[in-house]
């Protein structure tokens, strides 16, 4: 053979490769609304910078038919490429061969594209779509599904690891994006389920559907699991483009920067009166982000989910923060068991990637209810004490109006550690609120008046001029100083800046124990 | 009324249970237990119309309505909409005060309210229906 022989029976062979499980299966795959696993691909990274490996990789099955079955490239693209010029690890699952279902070999190429981005310090971003595990292969199936979880856990605090969700992810396969960082959804074309409706009808007799029981918006607003979603596969992958564009590339670079036309400067003269005068009145703490924030441009991390907490990335003077903040708008902005598990988990993730913390104040308390002691509350609000003592980023803290008891102290207090704490003068920073405080501590005197109602007004006022204010936290130095709200920009920007190069140790240990 | 022996957990209850014909009872519904921890004999529904404070009474649901619950336990301060408007997406429904806040209640999609279940001043738990939209 020639060397033009071999030459054209490379071409050959990459062409057959390239055209996955064939023009019916793919035009089927665009029928329903999906993208082939190239497609992807290429509108994820930079144009033209995607470079295959492992294509010629192929199952050594024989059982049940299989050594007669063709799986180009076993089901699964795998490679690196760039998005906005900085390295990326890619993989993604082919529907159109055998399903995309993960076999030894399928698992072998995403294990090996994980081994590299750890070793480079560099994200990996998986594409899911697959039918599950290929039964046909058996225990090395399986193998595979665990090849893939113990390198997810090895990377995670590593390299950023966003898991996306384009099709079916069934069965054991849900764990894969579940221990990475963050986890994308399309409307409609994408679930997520341990077991799926026919065996949840078989075993427990209730009747769902695939979408109502793991379909995007299921996961983004009910179970948390999921954190972003989009109507399509396009703005899907503009999402990840976007989030990509906020992350370092690993745990020892720090947060990108970009150029920043927002005066670091600006004054916000609206915030001043933003809250209201009645402090039962709500407001959305959005307003005050993006008010804040460079351009406004808040990219926020499960809108859908525990609304009553805000989190999501920002930019300040160029560079990336996280922003954690309680919603007075959505259930009073209480923390309960599904935003304390939120905020807790995003925090963390600053925290692994150097992304400084700065927290929104205005919380009420933890949410009182009988579902919400059997839910374990005690436990799950415990994440958030715990994640925000651990962090070593800086944490700046802004109190905006309610700080009360346990819920101050878990959002991110001078006593969990944080390096700046300012309060605007609407702030409430107390054990209590004044009318339960005041229905204790002046029991008796309401109790001995001839106008009990009255009386109790005038206690529950006299509290409130007294206490519910932030002099008496900043007399302590709790606080370090109460600033005029239009300034916040400004005196947030000098913080970070002044904290950048914040250096914190904690006691050597294998892992802390965290309350999970 | 008939007299039965329950025995629940080693622990014995006597238990007065009476039939129910075309919603009438002879006599007041009496579930008398012998131990203080007895179990809750269930009282039939139609016989004892709670007079204390307005609850959240219950609705059903036509197919395909939307019910909105309570997102946490506290007391409605004021039912902004009637039983036949039609509302928009994003509409104040109730103003349920818990937490120290007058916490808006929005219409979640447009539609038109079929049922309200509850009025001002009453007390609400989570997940209790307030108002059901079609």
């Amino acid at each position: 053979m020639s060397n033009e022989d071999k030459l054209q029976e490379l071409k050959s062979k990459k062409l057959k490769l390239k055209e996955g499980g064939g023009q019916a299966r793919i035009d089927k795959q665009h029928a329903s609304g999906k993208l082939t696993a190239r497609e992807r691909i290429d509108l994820l990274l930079d144009q033209g910078s995607f470079i295959e490996i492992d294509a010629f990789v192929q199952h050594r099955s024989v059982e049940f038919g299989m050594d007669k079955t063709e799986a180009p490239a076993d089901g699964v693209v795998t490679g690196y490429g760039t998005v906005d010029g900085r390295p990326i690890y890619v993989f993604a699952q082919d529907f159109t061969v055998v399903g995309g279902s993960l076999g030894e070999m399928h698992a072998m190429k995403i294990a090996k594209v994980l081994d590299m981005a750890m070793k480079n310090g560099v994200p990996v971003i998986g594409i899911n779509d697959s039918g599950g595990a290929r039964i046909q292969e058996g225990v090395d199936a399986l193998k595979g599904y665990g090849d893939i979880f113990l390198r997810n856990t090895m990377a995670s605090g590593v390299i950023p690891q966003i898991a996306v969700i384009m099709g079916p992810c069934a069965g054991g396969a849900v764990y894969s994006p579940a221990l990475m960082d963050f986890v994308f959804m399309v409307d409609k074309t994408s679930q997520m389920f341990i077991t799926g409706p026919q065996v949840v009808q078989a075993v427990t007799g209730e009747a769902v559907t695939a979408e109502q029981l793991g379909g995007a918006m299921t996961h983004n607003s009910t179970s948390g699991v999921a954190h972003f979603m989009y109507g399509d596969e396009k703005s899907c992958i503009e999402g990840i483009r976007k989030l990509l564009s906020f992350l370092p590339s690993n745990n020892l670079e720090d947060v990108p920067w970009q150029e920043c036309d927002d005066d670091l400067n600006r004054l916000v003269p609206d915030l001043n009166y933003i809250v209201p005068d009645n402090p039962n009145k709500p407001y959305d703490v959005k307003d005050i982000i993006t008010a804040v924030i460079d351009d406004g441009d808040f990219f926020e991390v499960q809108p859908y989910y525990a609304q009553n907490m805000v989190v999501g990335f920002a930019r300040m003077n160029g560079k990336t923060v996280g922003i954690v903040a309680n919603q007075p708008k959505v259930m009073a902005g209480s923390l309960d068991i599904n935003a304390s598990d939120k905020a807790a988990r995003f925090v963390r993730f600053c925290d692994a990637f150097n992304i400084p913390l700065i927290t929104f104040t205005d919380v009420p308390g933890y949410l009182p209810g009988v579902d919400q002691e059997h839910g374990g509350v005690i436990r799950h609000g415990a994440k958030l004490l715990y994640a925000y003592s651990e962090a070593t980023v800086p944490k700046i803290n802004v109190i905006l109006r309610k700080a009360y008891g346990g819920a101050y102290i878990a959002m991110s207090s001078r006593h969990l550690g944080a390096d700046m704490v300012f309060a605007w003068p609407t702030a409430e920073i107390a054990v209590m609120g004044p009318d339960g405080a005041a229905n204790i501590i002046f029991r008796k005197e309401i109790e001995a008046s001839d106008n009990p109602v009255e009386t109790r007004e005038q206690k529950i006022e006299e509290y409130r001029s007294q206490f519910a204010n932030p002099y008496k936290a900043a007399a302590r130095g709790y606080v370090d100083d109460i600033i005029v709200p239009e300034e916040t920009r400004p005196r947030l920007i000098a913080a970070l800046e002044m904290l950048a190069g914040k250096r914190e140790e904690r006691p050597a240990k294998k892992h802390g124990n965290f309350p999970v | 009324m008939r007299k039965f022996m329950i025995n629940v957990n080693g622990k014995s209850y006597e238990v007065e249970v009476e039939e129910i014909r075309d919603g009438v009872t002879a006599q007041q519904p009496a579930a008398a237990p012998v131990s203080p921890a007895a179990p809750k004999a269930e009282a039939p529904a139609q016989v004892a119309p709670k007079a204390e404070a307005p609850k959240a009474k219950p609705i059903t649901a036509p197919a395909g309505a939307i019910t909105v619950s309570a997102p946490m336990p506290g007391t409605i301060l004021d039912v902004k909409v009637k039983e036949g408007d039609s509302v928009k997406k994003g509409d104040v429904l109730i103003i349920l005060e818990a937490m120290k806040m007058e916490n808006e209640i929005m219409a979640p999609q447009d539609g038109k309210v079929v049922s309200v279940a509850v009025s001002k001043g009453a007390s609400v738990n989570s997940g209790d229906p307030m108002i059901v939209l079609q």
